[in-house]
């Protein structure tokens, strides 16, 4: 029974990915920013984000670098990807803002869906809306086995309306500026066009971490909502979507 | 009173004879006369594209062969058709056969179309030589009727394309109006103008031409409606440049003036003159002109050096008004500053207004809307529309400049709006400092966060590794948020199974219920019936059990008189009188069927009865 149970966690030690180099190389990284080598600290960054080592200090500390470097359409962007994991992380909602002013970047209007987060982020709001859910139908069983049934009846609708409701918001927030294809520009003052081409007329120019939400992508250019309430074409290699 | 028949007989017979002299005549006649044929021409002097018909007359014979392809440098000869004529003189009849062609000029000049040679009556006829004349148009003439823009229009001409340029001199980027002028002999149909066309070539930019205007225009006594296109072309770079012409190949139908056709007008009326002359009822022929308009000549003079700083290459004449709105707000809050510029040039190079001092405020790229007021373009409104959003305290929106080439007064003008006063609440906001003078800034890891980030600068690194890496997509997307529903699921499961059971449950007890009610209202009709001692008195204390299971929700087969007389809460009378009933019951049980009175009194009766009725909670 020992034998067995020796040789199954040494399988799963075996299959599961060494770690232990991971904070060796963020703390590296840390280092080379620290003294003021910033192109080595966000080369150090990107292979932490390259092996899929996601996390919201990661890559706050990686816009720092950018910033450093003086791009502040991949700082923007790094930025964004902090707060998409950890919305709470005030660092990155600061720097964020501040790199924002200095780039003078436009950006996308928020919807009601902002009001809202300002006060439960999507993921509370997820697990709320679940416990809506089962409260809903705790009190639907309940209901259906009692009389009167009416008190928990209604109990019952309310709850499943907040469900609905969350559910709702989510999808709104998924499918909204800030969902999924929410994305930030990287290249220096892009013209967004009429038309997949360089010679179509030019309708709004993006500063370097504008953020615009793309639509759909054909060739080497991508239908992107923009600034102002606009849509145009924008070339793909210009911008890059916040979520990995 | 009738006619005598022989008066109306003879004319029949006089008509049948003259028919026969007729015939004979005829006969005589076509044998007697020789053929021969004879060709004319409906007009012997025409003009370039005025069709002219030539008829070759064969006479004397029953039938001909007209000639083939009939070949003449310079005109375009095409077989029409063929009528058929019977003359009659005394008796005397004879055929003639006609044969029509339709003759093109294609330049001036005198034309001798050859003697033509006709097959006839098995003889070899020749026509005699003709001479058409076609006139000179008079190109390069001046027009003494037409206007001055259409001066080069040649007389006589089916049509002609005539290019009209605003100046022939311009600077660099001024728009010069151009008029495109095609104009067609009233009479013609147009089908179609051909290929596209263009006014110039390379170094120029040319703006889309503008619908035509049809109008009519009387040039050289001759009626023209012209279509007229217009455009406008700005140089890109200096230097005289030769326009080349414009060429356009349209497809007309041309009407067939057939004036042997209707040589007299029969009814002499007005209308039947109207009809018949209408080019629409005509017999027409298709023909593809060939225009071209001459040649042009543009003096492009370069702009004069020392431009402002903000010029951005328009050039024509504008006037420039600026409002801002809200007039007071708080730092950071946009301000829309709306400029329209109004006049007349190359609307498309320009650009929006620039502040003359920005320190302290943000700007937003601007948008941008034309409305023209012209046909072409180069004539309107274009309004800017910017977002401002002060750094720090501020007073007044700064002026605004725009600068253009006046190309009429040949210099240089820099408009400059008023600067807007405005009011904003709040301190004044930290000057920006570069990103990279930023970095000997950075904090070492671990440091302390605040403390020692400036307060325009980006704040600290993160040093402490947080670890087990996490996904963008958002948490209902995650397996783990639906494996955790799996325990509300099993807590719902199993609280529809308990609820299920203790509903069953319930039935069971109800039914149970029923069953011992049904018993003992039986039991009840039983003693009032009255029966044998040993039955009635197992009866009886049958009912005292059912009626204490039911209270008490116990077993009937464990209840006796003293669990009985406690759950009614019975006296001491009413207890011995229990006591004596279930006594009596198993007295009468145990001790043989026969024992006791043959039947129970009615006092008996009665007693017990009234000891069961008063068995109540």
């Amino acid at each position: 029974m020992k034998s067995a149970i020796l040789i199954g966690l040494c399988t799963l030690a075996f299959l599961t990915p060494a770690r232990a180099d991971e904070p060796k190389q963020f703390a590296d990284a840390n280092a080379a920013y620290a003294a003021g080598n910033f192109e080595k600290a966000r080369d150090g960054y990107e292979a932490l984000v390259k092996a899929g080592q996601w996390n919201a200090a990661l890559f706050y500390d990686l816009g720092n670098a950018w910033f450093r470097r003086g791009d502040m359409g991949q700082a923007i962007l790094n930025y964004e990807r902090a707060l998409a994991l950890d919305p709470q992380q005030a660092e990155a909602r600061k720097n964020l803002h501040l790199t924002q002013e200095r780039a003078r970047t436009l950006q996308l209007s928020d919807d009601w869906t902002a009001r809202v987060r300002e006060y439960a982020e999507p993921e509370t709001v997820a697990w709320m809306a679940a416990a809506a859910f089962w409260i809903g139908l705790f009190l639907i069983v309940l209901a259906f086995f009692a009389r009167p049934r009416t008190g928990r009846a209604v109990l019952a609708a309310i709850a499943l309306l907040l469900c609905g409701g969350g559910a709702f918001f989510l999808y709104t927030v998924e499918t909204g500026n800030r969902g999924q294809d929410f994305a930030i520009i990287i290249g220096q003052n892009v013209p967004a066009r009429v038309a997949t081409a360089d010679s179509a007329s030019n309708i709004l120019t993006l500063p370097a971490g504008s953020e615009v939400r793309l639509l759909s992508t054909r060739g080497d250019w991508s239908y992107a909502e923009l600034p102002n309430d606009l849509r145009g074409w924008i070339p793909t290699n210009t911008v890059e979507r916040v979520r990995l | 009173m009738p006619f005598p028949r022989r008066n109306r007989s003879l004319p029949l017979w006089i008509a049948l004879a003259g028919a026969i002299l007729v015939l004979l005549g005829a006969s005589r006649s076509l044998r007697a006369d020789d053929a021969k044929a004879t060709a004319v021409l409906t007009d012997s002097e025409t003009v370039i594209g005025q069709p002219v018909q030539m008829q070759i007359k064969v006479t004397g014979a029953r039938g001909a062969r007209p000639p083939g392809a009939i070949v003449v440098d310079g005109l375009d000869i095409r077989y029409s058709g063929q009528s058929q004529m019977i003359e009659g003189h005394n008796f005397s009849f004879s055929y003639s056969f006609v044969y029509t062609y339709t003759i093109m000029p294609e330049r001036p000049g005198t034309f001798q179309i050859p003697p033509q040679r006709v097959a006839a009556g098995g003889k070899t006829l020749m026509t005699e030589a003709l001479t058409l004349r076609v006139v000179d148009d008079g190109a390069g003439q001046a027009d003494e009727d037409a206007d001055e823009q259409t001066q080069s229009v040649p007389r006589g001409r089916l049509g002609f394309v005539d290019v009209v340029f605003g100046k022939t001199t311009a600077y660099v980027g001024e728009m010069i109006p151009v008029e495109v002028r095609i104009g067609f002999r009233s009479g013609l149909r147009v089908e179609s103008l051909g290929e596209s066309f263009t006014v110039a070539g390379q170094g120029f930019t040319t703006l889309n031409f503008t619908r035509p205007r049809e109008t009519r225009q009387n040039i050289g006594g001759q009626s023209y409606q012209v279509l007229i296109f217009k455009t406008a072309i700005a140089a890109v770079r200096s230097g005289k440049f030769e326009l080349p012409p414009v060429e356009i190949t349209p497809g007309v139908l041309i009407p067939r003036l057939d004036r042997s056709r209707m040589p007299r007008d029969p009814f002499n009326d007005p209308f039947f003159q109207n009809f018949f002359n209408d080019p629409a009822f005509m017999p027409s022929e298709r023909r593809e002109l060939k225009l071209k308009s001459k040649g042009a000549t543009i003096d492009v003079k370069p702009l004069p050096p020392n431009a402002p700083a903000d010029f951005g290459g328009a050039v024509g004449f504008f006037q420039m008004e600026t409002e801002a709105k809200p007039k007071s707000g708080e730092i950071g809050d946009p301000f829309t500053i709306t400029t329209s510029i109004t006049g007349r040039g190359n609307f498309d190079r320009v650009n929006a207004p620039v502040l003359a001092d920005d320190q302290g405020w943000h700007k937003y790229p601007p948008t941008s809307k034309f409305d023209q007021d012209d046909d072409v373009g180069i004539s309107g409104v274009k309004k800017f529309e910017m977002v401002l959003t002060p750094n720090e305290s501020k007073k007044e929106i700064p002026a605004l400049t725009f600068s253009f080439f006046d190309a009429a007064k040949e210099r240089y003008v820099t408009l400059r709006s008023e600067a807007i006063p405005i009011q904003i609440a709040g301190g004044s906001a930290p000057s920006a400092t570069p990103a990279s003078a930023a970095a000997s800034n950075a904090p070492a890891p671990g440091a302390t966060p605040k403390a020692q980030a400036k307060p325009d600068d980006i704040l600290y690194q993160i040093a402490d590794w947080p670890g087990i890496g996490v996904a963008f997509v958002p948490i209902y997307a995650r397996p783990i948020f639906w494996a955790l529903q799996l325990f509300p699921l099993l807590a719902l499961l199993a609280l529809v199974g308990w609820k299920w059971r203790q509903a069953r449950l319930g039935d069971r007890t109800a039914r149970q219920r029923a069953k011992l009610q049904r018993e003992a209202a039986e039991l009840e009709k039983r003693l009032r019936k009255g029966s044998a001692p040993q039955q009635y008195y197992a009866d009886a204390t049958r009912a005292v059990q059912l009626k204490t299971a039911l209270a008490e929700n116990v077993n009937p087969n464990v209840v006796d008189a003293d669990l009985a007389a406690l759950a009614f809460h019975l006296d001491e009378t009413m207890r011995r009188r229990l006591d004596t009933l279930f006594q009596k019951k198993d007295e009468l049980h145990y001790s043989g069927g026969r024992n006791g009175h043959g039947e129970v009194s009615f006092e008996q009766q009665q007693e017990v009865t009234e000891l069961i009725d008063q068995l109540r909670v």
